[in-house]
């Protein structure tokens, strides 16, 4: 998250610098799927593997910075077209509670769409 | 759950009484302002009473900062506005020194970005709760209470709380709190283990063992691992059980 525009590690949003050691319980990564809502690009790879002891507000940071959104565009975040989680919601938490087929389905849009 | 009634009413009514006083830094002039007291439910957020510990100390500080953003501290630990007060007051208090009041300390400047969430307005406040009680939704029904309800049953929600009305909140939330259709019960229970550090843990729990006994608080933070020396329930269910 630290390198924005850094694809070269297709499946990963984060440089992973762990990847040589055994992922504890905590740093095992999760499969979330990133949908666009309502009038906002799309992204051209929408699944992703990120840390899950990592916050909501991560992902919503990458959404702005792959976007290249401005720094004042709203971004909301939903889980499954139901709620928006709390930024500092931790996405094993949501996985754990709201994950289907093996990953986290989230939608993005720049104006509140289920809220 | 909806039904018992007297239950609903003691936790509703659950109150801390909370002394503030403003950062002696941010304090502009010679005069030092007394302390303010308050009795806040336990189920309220720290926006909601903003106004009032506002108007007592803004005199007291510059005036470029009397209007702008507040926080929140205790003992030096940056309060999340997005967390029920009674989370709060659990998470900072130890069962030694649970002296009351509990003391606050109001912040006019120096927010500590990065550690809390910003909360320009009060309808970030109402956003939030919302969101915590259609989460919360999600677990009991599917979803399916919250998103048949019209924008005046979520209004008379949000109004209950923010005016400490328990019987306008509890026509509307008690269908949020009911079985629905052929459900026996909820389908899954919405629960957050807080840890010492403030964050937590939210799991998938059904309100039955495989076996179809009922499961009890027990059973629930063995799920969590122990130590869980507190447990609040979210979103709505925060609202019904303190």
């Amino acid at each position: 998250m630290e390198n924005p525009g850094d694809d070269r590690k297709e499946t990963s949003i984060e440089r992973d610098s762990s990847i040589d050691t055994v992922p504890d319980k905590q740093s095992t990564k999760i499969d979330i799927l990133l949908n666009a809502t309502g009038n906002v690009p799309i992204m051209k790879k929408r699944k992703w593997a990120v840390e899950g002891n990592k916050p909501i507000s991560s992902i919503m940071s990458f959404i702005h910075r792959y976007l290249r959104m401005d720094a004042e565009d709203k971004l909301f975040l939903y889980v499954n077209q139901t709620f928006a989680p709390a930024p500092d919601q931790i996405i094993k938490n949501l996985y754990d509670c709201y994950g289907s087929n093996g990953k986290l389905v989230l939608y993005y849009c720049k104006s509140q769409a289920w809220g | 759950m909806a039904n018992d009634r007297e239950v609903l009413r003691i936790v509703w009514e659950g109150q801390i009484p909370v002394r503030f006083q403003v950062d002696p830094d941010e304090i502009d002039g010679v005069q030092q302002p007394e302390n303010f007291y308050l009795m806040i439910s336990r189920l309220s957020y720290l926006p909601l009473v903003t106004d009032k510990v506002r108007k007592h100390f803004a005199r007291f500080v510059s005036n470029e900062h009397q209007d702008g953003e507040v926080w929140y501290d205790c003992n030096g630990t940056p309060l999340k506005w997005h967390y029920p007060i009674g989370v709060l007051y659990d998470l900072t208090t130890s069962r030694e020194d649970n002296a009351l009041p509990w003391c606050l300390t109001i912040h006019f400047t120096k927010f500590p970005e990065g550690v809390l969430i910003r909360c320009p307005n009060k309808e970030i406040v109402e956003a939030h709760f919302m969101s915590c009680l259609k989460e919360a939704d999600v677990l009991k029904h599917q979803g399916k209470v919250v998103s048949a309800m019209q924008k005046k049953d979520h209004n008379q929600l949000w109004q209950g709380l923010v005016c400490d009305k328990f019987d306008q909140f509890w026509a509307v939330n008690r269908r949020l709190m009911e079985p629905v259709g052929d459900q026996d019960g909820f389908k899954h229970i919405p629960i957050r283990s807080y840890n010492e550090d403030g964050t937590y843990l939210q799991k998938l729990i059904q309100p039955t063992t495989d076996s179809g006994q009922k499961r009890t608080v027990q059973d629930l933070l063995e799920d969590f691992g122990t130590p869980v020396r507190k447990a609040a329930e979210n979103g709505n269910t925060t609202t019904a059980q303190g």
